[in-house]
């Protein structure tokens, strides 16, 4: 049970007031924006909602958005599991989980710009561990001109990049089961799949909502990372959402990045309110 | 049975070696390239091995002040962050107030709202301020995502606490915010140093605020880096200064190795 106190209002106050300057008054000035044709600042133009016309029905961001959609599911689909299993697989001792953890961490370290050349230095067919190697399991040398092939690269280093996250918080939460819940587990005899199901799945719901939401939404704007491989190629196979607005914004198109990024928090919103729900439901099985 | 229990272990160790052999890969090529003179120079042929990159890290005044900057910007952001966090992080833990939920999934729309959605306003706001083109711009900046994610951690750290304990010290007569300062906060003392990780993570990788905030002057180590990339690409030093900046981070890494996944026991506000 918690307080009914209103005064919580006055302890979340402060951190109301940063998030406003650093978020909410950016999103006014985009919403803003967004209406306006505009050259330079002092000289716009009332187009209403021209830019989310043109941008809805542009091909290209229904492509670009298919894309990032379909790289996240990709993503979700390996690194959850994945992370869930490493998660089961750190030994129990102290020592050796603590050292683990912080081994699999490291990738989280490595500035986000440096992620693309780390990898295209480990692919490089001369001088890079895997690009030397991997002409022989008939991995081509001119990947890169391959659609398949670019994103077998950015899943990887995704994966590479992010699943860590995922593992430090399964294992938080896994952290949190009794032993005496495993006795009890071992003297019914039940398998690991049961014990799984049980008693780890359980208590790993509200961790793995949270992974999922993380994940979810920093792979559906990826940004940084993607673009270096092979700049959005072959072919404009690799341009994601992100990218285009990246686009828009370097080459000044104050209105129209201002509409798509309006588009993108929106679709932050839904996201997060779906998740939100989800978290209620959760929590309302859980009591019963 | 027996053969089964017997087995998974083994499977396990298996597994978890191919996942930490695969973690490393990249890293290892990042080490093994950063000893490699990739540029001929008077002294080293290119591919000899050297410690030429590091020394020339030291040397070059601009990516010392890199170093500077990145560790500077990353202290203000957790000095900012970490003290507004804790007594929000205490509200949502403890109180139900009015419009609470709602405030949580504006918090969560925030953490999750990709930072070049927001890149144009914030550059024109902070210039405004006359904090851009300073540490100070990025610190600010990296509360967007920092703030949401510390009170996450927090709140995790403080809900473990019985409540039984704030009811005794308000008994014995002290106020929420007193018994938050003597009491709360040497509870959750590290439940603090791990936010203070996490923040340091998040922030000291971000590139894109730390891109147009810094175009002229307090630029940090990433931006330094891609500042080394132009028609001859030293790599070897690129690699070696990566190497370099991982170093603060795995170091706080290890210290805070065995309290890192605390924070995520319960996972909800």
């Amino acid at each position: 049970m918690k307080y009914h106190d209103n005064t919580g209002w006055l302890y979340v106050l402060p951190a109301i007031l940063v998030l406003g300057l650093v978020g909410l008054f950016p999103l006014i000035t985009v919403i803003n924006y967004s209406f306006f044709e505009i050259f330079i600042l002092d000289a716009r133009f009332w187009v209403g909602t021209e830019w989310y016309a043109q941008i809805i029905g542009s091909n290209r961001f229904w492509a670009s958005f298919g894309r990032s959609t379909l790289f996240s599911i990709l993503v979700l689909i390996i690194q959850i599991p994945l992370g869930i299993v490493i998660a089961l697989c750190i030994p129990r001792g102290k020592v050796w989980a603590g050292l683990t953890l912080a081994v699999i961490a490291l990738p989280l370290l490595v500035p986000w710009n440096m992620i693309p050349s780390l990898w295209l230095s480990l692919l490089n067919p001369e001088t890079g561990i895997l690009g030397r190697m991997m002409p022989h399991i008939g991995w081509p040398t001119d990947w890169k001109l391959s659609a398949t092939h670019t994103w077998m690269v950015l899943i990887a280093m995704d994966v590479w990049h992010w699943t860590s996250l995922v593992v430090i918080l399964c294992y938080g939460a896994l952290t949190t089961i009794p032993a005496a819940h495993y006795q009890a587990a071992a003297i019914d005899g039940a398998g690991p799949w049961r014990v799984f199901r049980f008693i780890q799945f359980p208590k790993l719901q509200h961790v793995l909502l949270m992974a999922v939401l993380l994940r979810f939404m920093d792979s559906f704007m990826i940004y940084t990372e993607a673009f270096p491989i092979n700049a959005g190629g072959p072919n404009g196979a690799t341009m994601f959402l992100a990218v285009d607005l990246g686009e828009d914004i370097k080459a000044f198109n104050y209105g129209p990045s201002a509409a798509r990024s309006v588009l993108y928090f929106l679709i932050v919103l839904t996201v997060a309110w779906a998740f939100t729900k989800t978290q209620a439901k959760l929590d309302r099985e859980h009591a019963q | 049975m027996s053969a089964l229990s017997r087995y998974p272990p083994m499977i396990k160790r298996i597994g978890l070696m191919c996942f930490i052999i695969f973690a490393c890969l990249p890293l290892a090529q990042m080490t093994m390239i950063s000893f490699i003179a990739t540029l001929p120079t008077a002294e080293n042929a290119v591919g000899t091995a050297t410690f030429g990159n590091y020394l020339g890290i030291w040397t070059d005044p601009h990516l010392r002040a890199a170093f500077g900057n990145s560790i500077a910007y990353v202290l203000i952001n957790i000095c900012i962050t970490v003290p507004i966090a804790v007594p929000a992080a205490y509200a949502f833990s403890r109180m139900s107030f009015l419009g609470d939920k709602h405030l949580f999934l504006a918090f969560i729309a925030f953490r999750i709202t990709p930072p070049v959605v927001l890149t144009l306003p914030i550059f024109q706001l902070f210039s405004n301020l006359g904090i851009v083109n300073s540490v100070w711009g990025i610190a600010l900046a990296h509360c967007l995502f920092n703030l949401p994610i510390s009170i996450w951690i927090l709140q995790g750290f403080i809900s473990a606490i019985p409540k039984e304990m704030d009811e005794a010290a308000f008994l014995d007569g002290y106020s929420r915010p007193r018994f938050i300062w003597t009491f709360l906060l040497p509870q959750i003392s590290s439940g603090i140093a791990v936010t203070a990780f996490f923040c340091f993570m998040f922030s000291w990788v971000e590139v894109v605020f730390a891109r147009i905030l810094t175009t002229t002057n307090g630029k940090p180590i990433s931006m330094a880096i891609n500042a080394l990339f132009g028609f001859q690409t030293d790599i070897g030093l690129v690699m070696a200064v990566t190497f370099a900046s991982m170093m603060p981070g795995a170091v706080f890494l290890f210290a805070m190795r065995n309290h890192l996944s605390r924070g995520f026991r319960i996972g909800r506000i």
